[in-house]
């Protein structure tokens, strides 16, 4: 036998409240990573290699208020402007779903083409669509959910316009961090709506990344103190303030996150007292035996920290597995596209099941060393 | 420093006449004061005795006359409110808290009334459970475990656990481990309590000849008049002090 021995015997001795201690904190260490990662896809939009290339301007009064169309030959004409595109927030809902979860913008196809950086069209044909006023290009994750195919029709019922959409798939694109939306042509848009010489925003594609900041300055001078004053940013800073309004969300969390520490901490800590008490006697006889306060401590936090750890690793694992192999984007109706639990979120889950382990360990250990041989063999079983 | 002091080393009961060699342990004006609010409980009152080597003590008295006690300061897991004690011409009372723990694991086995193993482990390892604090390798203490067991007649029950041994096999495993240190000095607080008379017997049995055969020196806390019969020498407790 070695100490080894002894510990896991002694972890074992009462198999259900060791299978229950695991459990719970095997479900708790789940529930944090869970939460954690939530908060991070929520905070952290994915980065994509063009998304730094790219600048979103809106009309700087609120995103909803539209821009004057007039405003495109000036903005083309700033130094650093590849490209530029109308991109207006369509918002319709797909055949009759109650919520649509992938977005439709109208574009101009020809102005569009070198926007998308990091994304292909895998089928159909670009050309097809920017021929056709009616058709559109849709992303390869929405042809699969639906089973669409090139050639099949897509309507939207209007929800901001009052006008409906029937469009022909011409193009199917992927490669992109959200191979989701449906994009369509603006001038549809503008006839369905009667002209009305405005667009949502403007996409851009500038140069090179080091040129973002000044494009977006000449832009926001551009239009200082005319009807439509414009707020130029990058498409990440664009991303991060849609995150801003999440900011109480973010909060709620940390709040949960709190409270399923918390309640582990209450757990684990009970489990190990009562562990531990239950044996004060046989603690007394090891004292006795010749074995040191700094021995039984060791045997305690052993037993305390190889449970809380062992749950801890079942329990990320297991959400681990689950986020990973899952289809995030089906089962929340796709409003997460993946939902990544990082090797630091793992780790910190880790860290917070050892040092729970740890921590609930000691209350009992300083009470076996306090203890006196004597009065420790005169608690009964 | 009161040698000449009638109450000790009254007798030589049981016939044994050991030669004056060095006592093996030395008690000297030994006293515990339990303090239980104002009041003030004298468990021991200047106790005096000296135990020779090989010798198997009885300490007897009524309830609550110190004989625990007593025991607990010899064997160091109890600490005296005045005086000393000396086993092996060593001072227990100076030893820290870890210098006593390891002082214990080396010179003195201990036996329980209640026997005390830990029930998930076999006989063979709770009897192991001293020894896992010594320097000796694996198949040392597997061989030390197997001696004590077989000593104890328990060679063939090596691998059972506490509840699939009756009480007197569970109070012989105990004194198996008590010895597998081989220590000079082996401790039993009624022991014999929860036995029958057949295992009590078996268990006095064992402890007279480790005393007479293995010089081992044995101090037995008992009510028992009979199980008092096995030792050498008997000590009386009354009120903390002993009275012959
Ligand atoms: N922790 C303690 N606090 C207060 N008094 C104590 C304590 N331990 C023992 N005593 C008292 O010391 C005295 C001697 O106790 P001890 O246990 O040595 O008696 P004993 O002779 O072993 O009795 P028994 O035969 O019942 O086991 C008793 O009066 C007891 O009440
Ligand atoms: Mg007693």
């Amino acid at each position: 036998m070695t100490p080894w021995t002894f510990i896991l015997k002694n972890a074992l001795r009462n198999p259900r409240r060791s299978l229950l201690t695991v459990s719970s904190v095997a479900v708790s260490a789940a529930l944090l990573t869970s939460m954690m990662t939530l908060q991070r896809e929520l905070t952290v939009p994915p980065e994509s290699e063009g998304a730094s290339l790219r600048i979103i301007a809106r009309n700087k009064v609120s995103l909803v208020q539209p821009l004057p169309a007039r405003q495109l030959p000036e903005i083309e004409r700033i130094p650093g402007v590849v490209a530029v595109t109308p991109f207006t927030y369509f918002g319709g809902q797909y055949n009759d779903e109650e919520f649509t979860s992938f977005a439709q913008f109208a574009v101009e196809p020809r102005r569009f083409r070198s926007l998308l950086v990091e994304g292909r069209v895998s089928d159909g044909d670009y050309d097809a669509w920017e021929k056709d006023r009616t058709s559109c290009m849709v992303g390869r994750d929405t042809m699969k959910r639906y089973e669409l195919k090139v050639g099949d029709r897509m309507r939207f019922r209007g929800t901001f316009y009052p006008c409906d959409l029937d469009l022909k798939i011409a193009a199917v694109f992927e490669g992109t961090v959200d191979d989701r939306g449906v994009f369509f042509h603006h001038k549809l848009l503008d006839e369905l709506t009667g002209d009305l010489g405005t667009v949502g925003t403007w996409y851009l594609r500038v140069e090179s990344a080091e040129k973002v900041p000044e494009v977006i300055s000449r832009i926001d001078g551009q239009f200082a103190n005319t009807a439509a004053e414009v707020r130029a940013e990058s498409e990440r800073a664009f991303q991060m303030g849609f995150v801003g309004m999440l900011g109480n969300v973010s909060a709620l969390i940390r709040t949960v996150n709190g409270v399923i520490v918390f309640t582990l901490a209450l757990v684990s800590a009970s489990t190990m007292s009562m562990a531990v008490r239950e044996r004060f006697r046989e603690m007394a006889v090891l004292k006795a035996l010749g074995y040191k306060r700094r021995d039984l401590l060791g045997f305690i936090l052993a037993e305390g920290f190889g449970l809380s750890v062992l749950g801890g690793a079942l329990g990320i694992g297991g959400a681990w597995a689950a986020w990973t192999l899952l289809d995030i984007q089906k089962l929340t109706g796709g409003i997460f596209i993946v939902f990544e639990v990082t090797p630091r979120i793992m780790a910190s889950a880790g860290l917070v099941a050892a040092v729970l382990g740890v921590v609930s360990s000691l209350a009992p250990a300083i009470s076996v060393g306090r203890m006196s041989v004597v009065s420790g063999l005169k608690t009964l079983d | 420093m009161s040698d000449g002091d009638g109450t000790t080393n009254a007798g030589m009961a049981g016939g044994g006449s050991r030669p004056e060699a060095a006592p093996i342990v030395r008690v000297r004006s030994l006293s515990k004061v339990y303090r239980q609010g104002d009041i003030d409980v004298t468990a021991l009152n200047s106790v005096s005795v000296d135990i020779q080597p090989g010798e198997f003590v009885v300490l007897m008295g009524p309830s609550g006359s110190g004989k625990s006690t007593l025991l607990h300061i010899v064997a160091g897991i109890d600490r005296p409110t005045s005086g000393e004690v000396e086993v092996q011409g060593i001072n227990v009372g100076n030893l820290d808290e870890s210098d006593l723990a390891e002082w214990r694991n080396q010179y003195v086995g201990f036996v329980f009334q209640s026997f005390n193993l830990i029930p998930v482990l076999t006989a063979a390892e709770n009897v192991e459970l001293p020894l896992l604090l010594t320097r000796l390798g694996r198949s040392q203490r597997r061989a030390q475990v197997r001696a004590a067991l077989e000593l104890v007649g328990l060679g063939d029950r090596m691998h059972h656990r506490p509840d699939q041994l009756s009480g007197g096999q569970q109070q012989r495993v105990a004194i198996a481990r008590a010895l597998v240190t081989d220590p000079v000095l082996v401790v039993a607080d009624e022991p014999t309590g929860n036995l029958d008379a057949k295992s009590a017997s078996d268990v006095l049995g064992i402890l007279s000849s480790l005393a007479r055969d293995a010089g081992k020196t044995v101090i037995m806390v008992t009510h028992d008049p009979k199980a008092a019969a096995f030792g050498t020498r008997s000590l009386h407790l009354e009120k903390g002090e002993i009275v012959s």
